[in-house]
């Protein structure tokens, strides 16, 4: 907020000079639009019984979500060009109950997690795994999802690339500021050289065109793309114990508060696991 | 109250004085320097930038550059000489291929020929190697259209006069016209090398390990390991430590050129 805030101060003030520089700068926030209305959330839309939770959006009346779309089965675009997937779906559920609307921003996922202490979202929604490192720039809500690292190769490949221990002098493929991308990075074999994508999306080709031999990425998400697609299997999975969390900015705490709640009552009821199962099978 | 001519001048010219003056004291007095700083020139972190930012990342940012623009110059050149050419199809030909690499976006250029060469071919290259392929082609239409423009630029004249003593079209081309069409042209071309310099920072969509990160790669990922705007400035200044010698050296160039002619 505080760039942008200067951002526009200075660009007024290089137009108009001296005339308009004290009125610029002094009175900023009453005529941008963007100062936001409490939102009152009580939580009781199914079970009722929430603590009353207040916190502010960037848009009055909208959750804005940053997220790393497509990322299947996580985050996608259907065909009608909703997004849709199992974070897309959770943060619906909340935003109903909150009588919000959801507006979703893709982005890149490197560094994703600082975005809403640059004021671009309210929430980052994006398979994000909980780690010290991004928790120290960013505030985590309540773990919603454990995951694992695994190895995604070419089906014709699956005996020879069976283990991580069996790419040495092949290619991994990662995504770019990843948990992958740093499971890769500690226990690749010595000659095994790991390519970054920026995009999740842009690793697939390069399996395919054998520019990489195994992709290197969070369990559910290669899982999912072996059951929907029989060039690539599953070798091996890893237990990191990883979980993902939303985040928001540090200062943000009624926002994360007002999402723990939302993720209790999910569970309590029996959202969760129905959405859970629209998008993993059983439970 | 009537001014006269200088009078107005003056007047306009005060004016500018002051607006000036109002623009810098805007920008040293209303930012919050400690906050700039501490978002964008940590000094810390500038200093672990180095010496990776240059063994690596501008190495990696040159090197694209050379392969680029040589790849390209070689290109541009046969282009031009067949735009201009009086064989119909090669004009046809070219025209239609300069057209067309000119109004694509070189970052889905480098998309195109990075990710679906490969699947829809068996050609094995390397990352980098397509990499500089990509940014040849998308070099190779402008610098196509700059030598044109210096052929052009050449008098017919020395053309027929270099014909009537007896040389080929070519020897005339490659002995008479090109060495002067390339003087001419050395500002374009300069302006064309800094483009692409810049258009390096694309290269990084189709995949990339540790050791092929170029500069605006490796300010963006500092970016994420430091939670912090720095490496991003620092890059910058790299950046700018290329570019601006290379605008000098052309206008060097430039003079020497205008001296011998």
């Amino acid at each position: 907020m505080r760039t942008s805030k200067l951002r526009r101060c200075l660009l007024t003030a290089l137009v108009f000079a001296v005339a308009s520089l004290a009125v610029a700068c002094g009175d900023d926030d009453g005529d941008n639009g963007d100062a936001g209305a409490g939102v009152e959330t009580t939580g009781s839309a199914t079970t009722g019984g929430a603590a009353a939770a207040e916190f502010e959006t960037i848009t009055a009346g909208t959750l804005t979500v940053c997220t790393d779309a497509p990322y299947e089965p996580f985050e996608f675009e259907d065909e009608s060009g909703e997004f849709t997937g199992f974070d897309m779906e959770l943060l619906r559920a909340m935003t109903t109950n909150w009588g919000l609307e959801l507006s979703v921003t893709v982005v890149p996922f490197d560094g994703i997690w600082l975005l809403p202490t640059a004021g671009d979202c309210d929430l980052v929604a994006s398979a994000m795994t909980i780690t010290p490192e991004r928790a120290e720039n960013a505030l985590f809500s309540d773990p919603y999802f454990d995951a694992d690292q695994s190895l995604l190769v070419r089906a014709e490949d699956a005996e020879t690339f069976a283990t991580l221990a069996d790419l040495e002098g092949g290619t991994i493929g990662v995504q770019t500021g990843t948990t992958g991308e740093a499971y890769a990075t500690e226990n690749a074999p010595e000659g095994a050289e790991i390519v970054s994508f920026d995009e999740a999306a842009a690793i697939f080709p390069a399996l395919e065109s054998g520019d990489v031999d195994a992709i290197l990425q969070d369990f559910p998400v290669n899982a999912f793309r072996s059951t929907q697609d029989e060039l690539f299997v599953v070798t091996e999975r890893f237990p990191t114990g990883e979980q993902y969390g939303f985040a928001t900015s540090p200062e943000n705490t009624a926002l994360i508060d007002a999402v723990n709640a939302q993720l209790a009552q999910a569970r309590d009821d029996g959202t969760y696991d129905q959405i859970f199962a629209e998008w993993f099978g059983t439970t | 109250m009537v001014l006269t001519k200088r009078q107005r001048t003056n007047a306009v010219r005060l004016g500018f004085y002051l607006l000036t003056g109002a623009a810098v004291a805007a920008v040293v007095l209303v930012p919050d320097w400690r906050d700039l700083q501490r978002a964008f020139f940590q000094w810390d972190i500038v200093t672990e930038q180095f010496p990776d930012i240059i063994t690596t990342a501008a190495k990696n940012t040159v090197l694209f550059t050379i392969y680029g623009f040589g790849g390209g110059l070689t290109l541009g050149l046969i282009l031009a000489l067949m735009r201009i050419s009086s064989f119909r199809p090669y004009r046809v030909f070219a025209g239609t291929v300069i057209d067309v690499i000119r109004g694509l976006p070189a970052l889905l250029l480098i998309l195109l020929i990075g990710f679906a060469l490969p699947i829809a071919t068996d050609v094995r290259m390397s990352r980098t190697g397509r990499a500089s392929i990509a940014l040849a082609i998308v070099a190779s239409a402008y610098i196509a259209e700059t030598i044109r423009s210096g052929i052009q630029a050449i008098p017919a004249g020395q053309m027929e006069a270099a014909r009537s003593l007896g040389m080929s079209y070519s020897r005339a081309m490659v002995t008479v016209i090109l060495p002067q069409a390339f003087r001419i042209i050395i500002p374009p071309m300069t302006n064309e090398l800094v483009l692409l310099l810049k258009d390096t920072a694309l290269v990084s969509v189709i995949g990339f390990t540790a050791a092929e990160r170029e500069l605006t790669r490796f300010g963006r990922d500092g970016v994420v390991s430091s939670a912090n705007a720095t490496p991003l400035v620092v890059a910058g200044l790299v950046y700018l430590a290329l570019t601006i010698p290379l605008t000098r050296l052309s206008a060097h160039l430039e003079r020497r050129a205008g001296r011998h002619r």
